[in-house]
């Protein structure tokens, strides 16, 4: 058995300690998709202790077919779903690019994070996939299972979503070079 | 890797995802105040498995002798099929064609004599044309 089913089945038995241990591997990486996925950095923090409290609770149900971690995004995605509403309709139009966590969190380089074209470019599904593809190394079949969509749907969009931000990189190849070239 | 996927990777990795010492002590605390849920046993029925077994082969029984009443009841001689003529007779009622003149008022006795005006002037028309003597 892994050192991973061990958590988990320790956390089953009502250990907290294992399960702290068990999320410990998964926390940066799950609050960095949730500041993609979230209006502002407090959602974000907030989606994240959902999404563990949610685990914990709901950990009898986890099936050891499935990799913990789709487990997770599966939890995180509805989470970060359910607080997103109800801030689009309390902020309405006030929200702005600036309260965007990204543009808290991405560090300044000359050239633009393509997270960011992702977001702006792509549904929130379409950007969940390429992230959990691209990101996570997931496969078509446990991107389906985060999402709840069929494999099928999930490998067009892919594709898609590969196509979007393909041209976006070549637009920004080609102001790069029409600019060093004056 | 290709280029898009390279990327993507290092883009990701470039967002800053530190995980406050705060939010990490208020996970902990909401974790200590939750308890994993134990997964709802189906519930068992209370009827013992050999039950269904009698209650199966009693119908089945059942069924099987409604079946052979049934049966039985189709046993006496079987009649003959009647013959049917493809064709059936048409049947002409016999009319009393003998009928009494209506009584016409004037006009119209007027449109009648009109009529039969008409009516022998197609007929000569049709003899010119025809030829034939009706």
């Amino acid at each position: 058995m892994s050192d991973e089913l061990k958590l988990i089945d320790a956390a089953k038995g009502g250990s907290v300690e294992a399960f702290t241990e068990l999320i410990q591997r998964y926390r940066e990486r799950l609050f960095r998709f949730l500041m993609t996925r979230c209006g502002s950095y407090a959602d974000a923090e907030d989606a994240l202790q959902d999404t563990f409290i949610n685990a914990y609770r709901y950990i009898a149900t986890y099936n050891p077919q499935w990799r913990f971690s789709t487990w997770l995004y599966r939890i995180a995605i509805r989470n970060a779903a359910r607080l997103r509403p109800a801030n689009i309709a309390e902020l309405g139009e006030l929200r702005d690019e600036e309260s965007d966590p990204l543009t808290y969190c991405i560090s300044q380089s000359e050239r633009d994070n393509l997270w960011r074209s992702a977001k702006r470019l792509l549904s929130d599904e379409v950007f969940a996939a390429m992230w959990l593809r691209y990101v996570e190394d997931m496969s078509v079949k446990d991107i389906a299972a985060v999402l709840e969509r069929s494999s099928s749907w999930t490998k067009v969009n892919l594709l898609r979503g590969r196509r979007a931000l393909e041209a976006e990189l070549n637009n920004e190849a080609h102001k790069t070079g029409s600019e060093s070239y004056g | 890797m290709d280029k898009l996927a390279t990327r993507l990777r290092e883009d990701a990795a470039d967002i800053d995802a530190q995980v406050s010492a705060e939010l990490d002590h208020r996970i902990r605390v909401s974790l200590h105040n939750v308890s994993p849920e134990r997964p709802k046993a189906v519930p068992r029925s209370s009827r013992p498995f050999s039950l269904w077994w009698a209650s199966s082969l009693t119908g089945a029984a059942v069924a099987l002798v409604v079946i052979a009443l049934l049966n039985l009841d189709r046993t006496g001689p079987v009649s003959e099929p009647v013959a049917v003529n493809a064709v059936q007779q048409i049947v002409i009622p016999d009319l009393n064609l003998n009928v009494e003149a209506a009584m016409l008022t004037s006009p119209l006795a007027e449109e009648l004599a009109n009529l039969q005006a008409d009516f022998r002037r197609a007929e000569m028309a049709v003899r010119e044309d025809v030829e034939i003597d009706f």
